[in-house]
């Protein structure tokens, strides 16, 4: 949990009508950063500039949006998640065996899909419950949750990979409506879902409010736990469609399905101005940063960067990315130290 | 609970620094004569084990059901232990193993990391146990200065790489564009199978390389990388050499999602979803190191030489570290290998170094 500064409460409070009138000028950085990385990439490589390309970038930042969607709210709160890869290997070994596959003669379809969300929603609650009620910071309780998903991932794997030959599934990753895969658009969705949580719910009202003053919200009478264990469940959720989208791509359950997926969502959630400290940014915010971070990853093999390069020079990019975001907040002492 | 917890904590600290002082001094004592023992041992009290990283990597679980098959030829039966790919847990195993009775112990073990190998070779000289390690030590190890740590076996990367290099250069005709996916770029098996590669394309003057990247050894990244690539040489792309066989089915499954059906894919490991790929046609090669005959083979040279058939001072110097074959496969093969078994005579005395190729140099 988060020690807020009676300032930090008085910027919050201050900032929120301002916010509801549209996007301010300092939360611009990182879209800016965006249009200039996406324009230096297309003059300096032909085929970053083709349609199919943009069909590739659109469909490999669609898993990464989706975690981070889940991220985004729970470092809204000022709390942090790291349990993406445990939560994710759990659905997706869930729900390879629970449509038609090569292990069991189950075939439930669209309803094996609800079931893996249901039981990642499950892992997600457990850490909002760990750390409201045995008050355990979520750092410590979601790597625990990530844990605790990856041994029902290995018990359910049990040896044998699970490849799905459901067609609903695989067609998500193959199938295209207006030359977006239908990945691409099950993440479009999220982002929206997320942003309307975000903007029109109490849920979403007061995730902020966590972050950026708890003290302030639960003196004024706002029970403060079942909301940020509803956040959590809520980023469980996601996490688990996740999951779900992974095996659709990949075909197979693969324990493994949600590895190095925590970092990379909170770097976008990061980069798109999302703070660690929690109160500021949103889905929007993390979205760009999740273009962000996808077009460098492709831009870089685009442009021919040699393998040896492209680690180095990325994270060059993305805290050269982050500092031109901040910049505006460090004038007003917002940035977490 | 709460009052009790910490005295518990307390015992159970106390309890496990006696223990680790245990272990020294039994490992003091068994310092005492490794070399007498060696030799000495009735067949029925050696104890066998093997020891991996995980149960649910189906190329280790092959490895110890081989040691187990091992063990039924010679009448006894093998401890399988496993330590999740932790470090700690792996040392942890082998102290325990160590301050038990070690006169007559084999072990066969896989090392977390070249960094993991040199404590368990000391434990295992200190205690008098028989070791053989496969896959990971430092460089300027060497077997030789050793009594207790028998033999080290590996796999020539290069030689693999080469191997899934020429069949990709066959299946696309002799000529054309491939692109390389790239293991963990700082590990040793991506580099030696990527300078396999090259001696490859050496070798190969009309196969072009358009473009290597790195995926990680990682099925997923394998899967974006390659769609990046496909849109990146468009039709160009002939073939996809992979240095394992989780980064080849990603860039099967990025195929697919192209709808590309002209192109060749290797890999290397012969995990059992390549070996089916390799069957319905959609892979042209992966080359398997025989998990099974790894995890015999490890306990079968231990046991001769505690059995007394083989001397550790009659082994030859190259034979202590040293490159075993390995078995490039293709659709005219597949069939030997999706069950694969061992065969007793691999683990003859007189035959555990027969399917060397030479010293690692």
């Amino acid at each position: 949990m988060t020690v807020t500064s009676p300032a930090d409460a008085e910027v919050v409070a201050s900032r929120r009508p301002r916010a509801r009138r549209g996007v301010s000028l300092r939360d611009t950085g990182p879209s800016i950063a965006l249009v200039v990385v996406v324009v230096v990439f297309a003059a300096l490589s032909p085929g970053f500039r083709t349609l199919s390309n943009v069909q590739n970038v659109m469909d490999a930042a669609a898993v990464l949006a989706v975690v981070t969607c889940g991220v985004t709210f729970v470092l809204m709160t000022g709390s942090i998640d790291l349990s993406a890869p445990g939560i994710m290997g759990a659905s997706a070994i869930a729900v390879a065996l629970l449509v038609a596959n090569n292990r069991n003669d189950l075939d439930l379809g669209l309803l094996g899909v609800v079931v893996a969300v249901l039981l990642a929603a499950a892992l997600g609650c457990l850490s909002g419950l760990a750390l409201v009620a045995l008050k355990v910071p979520s750092f410590m309780t979601t790597l625990g949750v990530s844990a605790v998903g990856l041994g029902v991932a290995t018990l359910m794997f049990a040896g044998v990979q699970p490849n799905i030959t459901d067609g609903m599934l695989e067609g998500w990753a193959v199938d295209r409506t207006l030359g977006l895969s239908h990945l691409t658009w099950i993440a479009v969705a999220c982002v929206l879902v997320g942003w309307s949580v975000q903007r029109w719910t109490r849920l979403g009202r007061y995730a902020y409010a966590i972050g950026g003053a708890e003290e302030v919200l639960a003196l004024s009478g706002v029970r403060v736990a079942p909301y940020k264990v509803a956040v959590f469940t809520m980023a469980g959720a996601f996490y688990g469609l996740a999951g779900v989208m992974v095996t659709s791509q990949l075909g197979a359950g693969l324990v493994q399905a949600g590895k190095g997926y925590d970092f990379s969502a909170i770097t976008a959630a990061v980069v798109g101005g999302t703070l660690l400290s929690g109160g500021r940014g949103g889905v929007l915010h993390s979205t760009v940063g999740v273009l962000l971070v996808t077009v460098l990853t492709n831009g870089l093999v685009q442009v021919g960067v040699s393998p040896y390069w492209q680690g180095g020079v990325q994270g060059l990019i993305v805290v050269a990315a982050v500092a031109a975001a901040v910049i505006p907040q460090r004038r007003r002492n917002q940035v977490t130290k | 609970m709460r009052f009790t917890s910490r005295p518990a904590a307390a015992v159970i600290g106390v309890t496990l620094a006696a223990t680790a002082l245990t272990g020294c001094t039994e490992e003091a004592v068994g310092s005492a004569g490794p070399t007498e023992a060696a030799g000495a041992c009735d067949p029925a009290d050696v104890t066998l084990v093997g020891q991996v990283r995980n149960e649910s990597n189906p190329y280790e679980a092959a490895w110890l059901d081989g040691g187990d098959a091992f063990a039924e030829q010679v009448g006894l039966t093998q401890e399988r232990l496993t330590y999740d790919g932790d470090s700690t847990r792996q040392q942890e195993q082998i102290s325990q193993l160590l301050a038990g009775d070690t006169d007559c112990l084999v072990m066969n073990v896989l090392p977390n990391g070249d960094s993991d190998t040199p404590p368990i070779v000391e434990g295992a000289e200190a205690a008098g146990a028989f070791l053989v390690t496969q896959w990971n030590k430092p460089a300027d190890l060497a077997v030789t200065d050793y009594d207790q740590w028998l033999s080290h076996i590996t796999y020539d990367g290069v030689a693999s790489g080469k191997q899934i290099g020429d069949a990709l250069a066959e299946a696309i005709g002799g000529s054309g564009g491939i692109v390389a996916l790239q293991g963990i770029l700082d590990t040793g098996a991506a580099k030696d199978r990527f300078a396999g590669l090259e001696e490859s394309l050496a070798a190969n003057p009309d196969v072009e390389l358009l473009d290597d990247q790195t995926a990680n050894f990682s099925r997923a990244e394998a899967l974006e990388v390659t769609k990046t690539l496909l849109t990146k040489h468009g039709d160009d792309v002939k073939g996809i050499w992979a240095a394992n066989d989780d980064m080849a089915l990603g860039a099967l499954e990025a195929l697919q999602q192209a709808g590309r059906t002209d192109v060749a894919v290797v890999g290397i490991d012969a995990v059992p979803d390549a070996l089916t790929a390799i069957e319905d046609g959609t892979m042209t090669a992966t080359v398997s190191s025989d998990g099974p005959w790894q995890g015999g083979i490890g306990l079968a040279i231990g046991y001769c030489v505690a059995t007394g058939e083989l001397a550790v001072e009659d082994i030859a110097d190259d034979d202590r570290a040293w490159f075993a074959e390995q078995f490039l496969i293709t659709s005219d093969n597949v069939a030997d290998f999706t069950s694969p078994e061992t065969s007793a005579a691999d683990f003859e005395c007189s035959g555990v170094f027969s399917r060397s190729q030479g010293p690692i140099s």
